[in-house]
Order: structure tokens, then sequence, then C-alpha cells
């Protein structure tokens, strides 16, 4: 079964989404990164106010035997957090597009939007 | 280089994905852990557990030999018996935790994935040492181990024999044919269900057997069963994985194994053991359900009023009771049931609730 890929989104090689929203992002992880990882059990979110930078983790997503750590795309400001995730974290496999949303930032760096991988280039690095 | 499981072609048509484990590289999961543990509980499930040791013990000193090396007195455990037993250091710390099976003249011991060398080496310092009249030889190599376990386990396993499986009671063992193969039989298992496990030579002849098993157990929604559940259904029942809770060195005193000393007969680490006993105050695997959100692993600090008290053995989180549970050392003042500690995950400690065990009781099946 081949992986989803959505071609109006960013990627980034670490297997994260973003969707851009105006002077906001979206963040997730992709179809591919929560076959990997399988049954999703746990969420650890940030606080929403944190600041962040590319590159940072932003928050961990956890399996049966595997704890992950999800990074950053963009630097910026965590506006909102998918509190859903908390009770239902299986909703990232089910609707990682979609219903799996995990952080939405305040973008500071619009330029950093750029740097990542549209759909094709992510496609060819799986 | 890994070793592989003499099925490893099959779990390579059947979808598995592998991991590394005691050198050997084993199915993790077909499907996933979580779908592959509730199926075990729920119905059945196989496991391929070719990774575990077989060592053949005979001799007119079998016994003796057996009586000496572990806490159990051999005499006591008849023809097609089988029995759960330590093997200890002098010190009384644990070598490995087996199984051995009486079967006639001969013994059947099944040491932990990677301890087969370790153990037969052991073994026959000890026949030198005694002067028995015994001989142990290493098998692991010749032999396939499956599982089957779950309610619908015997079941499964009855269209493949003619042997009537409900005389083949818990804890007992015997040759049996299972789909025109001979087999060793004994019900045992390690997931805390109705099981049963085969093991079975030659290994060239052996290959079809887990299909055929899958296929007999298709009514009944059998599924292939990787090591990853295997390890969430023990921990749901509180079973010891050696390489966690022996880590450091642990008597079995400490690791809540007493019932399998049998204190009337002498035997390595005994002196060592009575001299624990007396003291008393040493620490006891202990239980522990998390009350707060999160997952505990191996290594993660126990504290109590910001204190270290104790380290988790082995954590994960248990996907019949959806919570993280965990095993741990602590000294009898911090064991009392429903007390809380707390466990530390990354930086944060998670309250935890000290339970009686097991995490899962028996009757969850059919009240979920």
């Amino acid at each position: 079964m081949a992986d989803e890929v959505r071609e109006k989104l960013r990627y980034t090689e670490t297997h994260e989404w973003l969707k851009v929203e105006g002077n906001n992002a979206i963040v997730g992880i992709t179809d591919h990164a929560q076959s990997e990882l399988t049954d999703i059990v746990f969420v650890e979110l940030p606080e929403p106010g944190k600041e962040i930078s590319k590159g940072d983790e932003l928050c961990i997503v956890e399996s049966v035997k595997s704890v992950s750590e999800i990074y950053s795309p963009i630097s910026g400001k965590i506006l909102k957090i998918n509190k859903k995730l908390e009770d239902s974290p299986e909703i990232i496999n089910e609707s990682p597009y979609d219903n799996g949303w995990l952080v939405e930032l305040e973008i500071k760096d619009k330029s950093e939007i750029n740097n990542l991988l549209d759909s094709e280039s992510y496609k060819n690095i799986l | 280089m890994l070793l592989k499981s003499p099925l490893h072609d099959v779990h390579i048509e059947l979808g598995a994905k592998f991991t590394e484990f005691a050198g050997f590289e084993m199915p993790i999961y077909y499907s996933t852990i979580k779908d592959e543990h509730l199926n075990v509980r729920k119905s059945v499930g196989l496991f391929d557990v070719s990774h575990m040791s077989n060592v053949w013990i005979t001799g007119k000193d079998a016994d003796k030999l057996i009586s000496y090396t572990t806490v159990e007195n051999a005499s006591r455990i008849g023809d097609k018996l089988s029995q759960y037993t330590a093997i200890l250091r002098e010190d009384g710390t644990v070598i490995d935790d087996t199984i051995f099976m009486h079967l006639g003249k001969k013994y059947m011991m099944i040491p932990n994935a990677g301890m087969a060398e370790i153990i037969t080496t052991w073994l026959k310092d000890k026949i030198k040492e005694k002067d028995f009249d015994a001989k142990v030889e290493n098998v692991s190599r010749d032999f396939v181990i499956l599982a089957i376990q779950g309610p619908k386990s015997r079941d499964t396993l009855q269209k493949l024999t003619d042997t009537d499986l409900s005389n083949v009671k818990f804890f007992n063992c015997q040759y049996i044919d299972i789909s025109g193969l001979n087999c060793i039989i004994s019900h045992t298992g390690y997931t805390g269900e109705l099981g049963f496990e085969l093991n079975i030579t030659p290994v060239k002849e052996s290959k079809d057997i887990f299909l055929e098993i899958l296929k007999a157990g298709k009514e009944f929604n059998i599924k292939p069963i990787g090591i990853g559940a295997r390890d969430t259904l023990r921990l749901e029942k509180c079973f010891i994985l050696a390489g966690n809770e022996f880590e450091g060195g642990r008597t079995p005193l400490e690791a809540l194994m007493s019932w399998t000393i049998n204190w009337d007969h002498d035997f390595i680490g005994k002196e060592s053991l009575l001299k624990q006993k007396e003291k008393g105050d040493y620490q006891r695997l202990t239980s522990m359900e998390c009350v707060d959100r999160g997952i505990p692993r191996h290594g993660c600090t126990i504290q109590k009023g910001g204190e270290k008290i104790g380290t988790i053995t082995s954590g994960s989180l248990s996907p019949c009771i959806k919570k993280g549970i965990a095993l741990g050392y602590l000294k009898p003042k911090h064991r009392e049931i429903d007390s809380t500690v707390d466990i530390v995950v990354r930086d944060k400690p998670i309250k935890a609730k000290i339970v009686k065990p097991p995490f899962v009781k028996k009757d969850w099946a059919q009240q979920n």
C-alpha cells in the first residue's frame, strides 16, 4: 500500500508535513511516518506560547516499542495544540494529514518555508 | 552476524518486520504489536520462539545435576512433568530462569535466548566438580520452538492431533504427534493465557508446521505474533524477562520467585539465600501502574519525595488497560499496595501506584 503524499503540503526529510495558513503553519507527521510507527499510543505535545526554532524537538510520539522525536520544520511560536490526541493518539494513524495534526505555529521567518521539500521531492526520498 | 530462526523465510512471506534480540533476527510484528497482543488475549496467536535454547540432560545423575544447579529438587518432578526454576551463582544471584521437562530417561531444559552455551558450560563444569554420571548437550540449533497461546489455542491445536489435549494439564509435557510430526508438547507459556509450547526436531521437517497451524486456526482468527507483543503480553502478567529483571544481579528472593525454591535440598547459592532471607530488608520486584499519562521505560528512575528509590526494569503501555505499566525493585517500605511513587520519564515525574500483580486479570477477555 503506497504512502499518501499530499500535493499542496511542504515536507521535511524527517517525515513532517507543513501547511501554510496565512501567517500560521500547521504541522503533522506524514502517512509514511505513521505507518512506520504503527500504533501510536502516546503523544506529548508542547505548551502553547512556547518559542521554537527550526529543527528543535516539537513533540514526542510513542508507539508501544519506540519513542520518536518530531522536529519543527520552521521557527515560530506555538499557538494551538491538538489536545484530542492526548486521549486518542491513534487519530494520527487514522488521519495523519487531517484530524491527526499536531500543532499550529505562528511563522517567524517565511523564507524558511522555501527550504522545505515539495511533494515531488518528498516522494523521491520515500 | 545475526542468527536466524529456521522459519525465517516463512516470516518474510507473512510480511514480518524484523528486529534484533539476543543475537537473533526475529519478527517484532507482522501487523502491529497492539493488534497481535489483543488477538492473543481474545482468541489465539502463534509465536516462533526458536531463538530460545534447548539442552538435553541425560545419564543416571541427570536429576542430581538439576537439583544441584537449580533451586528445584528434581526428584519431585516426575515423568511428563515440567517445572519453572532458576539457576544460581554462589552468591545467590540468578544466571538464568528456565523450564526443564522430564521426558522418560531424559530432561530437556529451555534456557533463554543467547544463554545456550553459558548454561551448557556451567552444567558441564558442575558435572566435573561433583563427578556426576550425567551428560549435557546443547541442541538449540536442532530445534524449532513454537508457542500457541490464547483461549482458542487448544481448539486450534486439537485439529492437528489425535491426542486429547485436555489430558495435557498445566505444566505437563510429553511426546505427541502434531500434523504427522513428532514433537515435545508442554502446557506452558509466557502470556498468562491458555496455551502450549512445541519443541520440534529435526528442523528441516519442521518448516511447514507454522503455516499448518495458522491454517488450522483460521476459523478462530489466529494470527502470527512477533516478539513485540510477546513482551507486552508477559509484562501485563508481571512475568520476568531475564535480561531486564535479573540485570545487575538479582536473587530469586528479590525477584519474587521464592515459590520456586525447594529448601530441602542442597543447591548452589543456597547459603547466600539463607543469609539474605535472614536479613530480610532487601528490594523486591514491584508492579507499578501509571496514574498520570505517560509510558515508563527500562532505566527510568523511581522517586519518592524527590529522592531516588529504584529503577524501572521493564516498562511499556498495556494494550489491554491502556495505561503505563512497569516493574522495578523497591524496598519493602515503598511497596504498600495503592501507595504512589513517581517515575521520571524524560525529566518529568509521572505518578504511579503500587498494584498487586497481575496488571491484567484472568477475566479481561470476558469483560472486554
